[in-house]
């Protein structure tokens, strides 16, 4: 996949760069603040961009405006979001609007080389990828339509909001494929999403608890 | 309206003091602490109660006032009296508005003095507050008010002080320690994929986890140096000394017990002082000279560069912050074009 790194930290960017190429991926550019960024996916139209929340000059948060005006611009670009800290309101923010392409990791996760490389490919090739850290703060601070949900079907969400296919949610609960479908099919019903056509029902769903 | 009729009062107690400035010391501090209550309810001066040695010279000095202030009053009511005759000529006909623009210019003349005097009824108040505070000093409970004035704006300084220092220390660690142990983990993760490779990978990664120790070192000794307690002061900056990279003179003479707050101030405000020099200033030394003397540890640090420092930016303002919680007097002196000298005055009791 050709991919565009923006990481300000010279180290860990020459660290990913070469994980990257080992991989066999294609790193087209790789950049250190969000003006820079933006500017190398409008010439090189990557497949997916990875980009580091806080980068200079604010060190706030321009990285994730950077990635808002890449999904915005380019929507078939993929946005794989790397953060210090878990935090909703980005999380919200990356998922509102359409919600393929896009993912959110805590900075760690990267030294988990095949995790981090399976979630790449995923918002590369218009997948979801949310951190199981993310998912977990995100479900335990909304309350709403919880209760109706068992934990069985609960768990299972939280796999679809990490952007788990069927197959993987049920290899990682232990249970068939077709429990899994039913506890979605289970989850959407609760959700009130059954009839809703033209969308991911998975996104809506995730969507739904993350109450945005 | 309660200052006129002090104004008045004092104008009329002349009168009366500087006839009795003749009489016994009690018979004068008498009159000094009537002078004081009328400052007090009139005028809302609180000054010291006076002392038999002070009364003399102060209602000496005072009459001179007072009479100011018996001017100012008058003219006031000279200013009324004529307003009051216009409009009672107004008013009976006498003047009528015919000739309309000298009315209004003699309006406007009455306004532009109605506001002069005004200015100078608060003028001769200030002047009462000078002298009283002059020459009786500030009464006890003004000396609270401005202490406690004092210590609410420096406990405030020490809350923004310590909030700085989070956030330094965040960035420290966000910035140097995390980085390298997620280059460090990465570097492991490549080794575990790609056994071929796997040994020079994992000397890098053992390389690396050397650079994290060196950097939680450089970001706990920032935090707080730990030789400051072990060893003292003298000790502590020469560790400071070490690690800069411009050259650092430092002359540390002090005799007997520091207080620990007191020592630990004095090393900040040494550290921050070379840190600059060292990263903005361009200079090519740093002179650090820390003394003690009658109750107070005087540290001054001076360096030779260009100068220009700005005593509001983060690492200065949170020094002057710091140093005012003890009590302590914090300067920056730092022209365009140098050199740069920080003094700070620490009481040690």
């Amino acid at each position: 996949m050709r991919v565009i790194l923006a990481e300000d930290s010279t180290l860990l960017r020459e660290g990913l760069v070469r994980l990257l190429v080992e991989e066999g991926h294609d790193v087209v550019a790789a950049v250190g603040d969000g003006d820079a960024l933006v500017h190398a996916v409008a010439a090189h139209q990557p497949d997916v961009v990875v980009t580091d929340v806080r980068m200079p000059p604010t060190n706030t948060d321009e990285g994730l405006h950077a990635a808002l005006e890449i999904r915005r611009r380019w929507p078939a670009v993929g946005v794989l979001v790397l953060s210090q800290y878990v935090e909703k309101r980005y999380a919200v923010e990356l998922l509102t609007g359409q919600s393929d392409g896009v993912g959110y990791l805590l900075k760690d996760r990267v030294v988990r080389v095949d995790e981090f490389l399976d979630a790449l490919r995923r918002v590369g090739s218009g997948g979801a990828a949310f951190d199981p850290e993310v998912v977990r703060r995100l479900l335990s601070r909304t309350t709403r339509d919880v209760g109706t949900l068992t934990p069985r079907e609960r768990d299972v969400l939280a796999a679809m909001a990490e952007g788990c296919t069927n197959a993987t949610i049920a290899a990682r609960l232990h249970v068939s494929q077709s429990a899994v479908e039913k506890h979605v099919y289970n989850v959407f019903e609760k959700l009130g999403l059954s009839g809703v056509d033209g969308y991911s029902r998975r996104v809506l769903a995730v969507l739904r608890y993350l109450g945005s | 309206m309660r200052r006129v009729v002090g104004l008045l009062l004092g104008f009329f107690g002349v009168l009366v003091e500087l006839p009795a400035l003749g009489f016994s010391d009690r018979v004068v501090a008498w009159f000094a602490r009537l002078e004081r209550r009328r400052l007090l309810v009139f005028l809302g001066v609180d000054s010291a109660e006076p002392l038999e040695r002070q009364a003399r010279r102060f209602l000496a000095v005072r009459a001179l006032v007072g009479l100011l202030g018996g001017v100012v009053v008058a003219w006031l009511f000279y200013g009324l009296y004529w307003a009051a005759v216009i409009a009672w000529r107004l008013g009976t006909g006498e003047l009528d508005l015919s000739n309309a623009a000298e009315l209004g210019w003699t309006a406007l003349a009455g306004v532009v003095l109605l506001f002069v005097e005004v200015q100078g009824i608060l003028g001769v108040v200030a002047l009462e507050r000078r002298v009283a505070h002059r020459f009786l000093g500030v009464s006890e409970r003004e000396l609270l008010r401005q202490r406690i004035e004092q210590l609410a704006a420096s406990r405030a300084g020490v809350v923004e002080a310590v909030d700085a220092e989070r956030r330094r220390i965040e960035r420290d660690l966000h910035d140097g320690v995390q980085q390298r142990l997620v280059a460090l983990g990465m570097l492991l993760g490549r080794a575990r994929r790609n056994p071929a490779k796997a040994d020079e990978l994992l000397r890098q990664a053992h390389d690396e986890s050397a650079r994290v120790l060196e950097d939680l070192r450089e970001v706990a000794w920032r935090v707080y140096p730990a030789a400051l307690d072990s060893l003292g002061l003298g000790e502590a900056l020469t560790a400071v000394a070490d690690r800069s990279a411009v050259p650092v003179r430092i002359d540390v003479r002090l005799a007997g017990e520091v207080a620990a707050p007191v020592e630990t101030a004095a090393y900040f405000v040494v550290c921050e002082a070379v840190t600059n020099a060292a990263k903005h200033s361009g200079a090519s030394g740093v002179a650090v000279v820390v003394r003690r003397d009658e109750g107070v540890v005087w540290v001054r640090v001076e360096d030779d560069g260009r100068g220009g420092a700005d005593p509001d930016g983060v690492g200065l303002a949170g020094l002057a912050r710091r140093v005012a919680a003890l009590d302590g007097r914090f300067a920056v002196e730092s022209p365009v074009g140098g050199p740069t000298v920080v003094e700070a005055e620490l009481p040690c009791g």
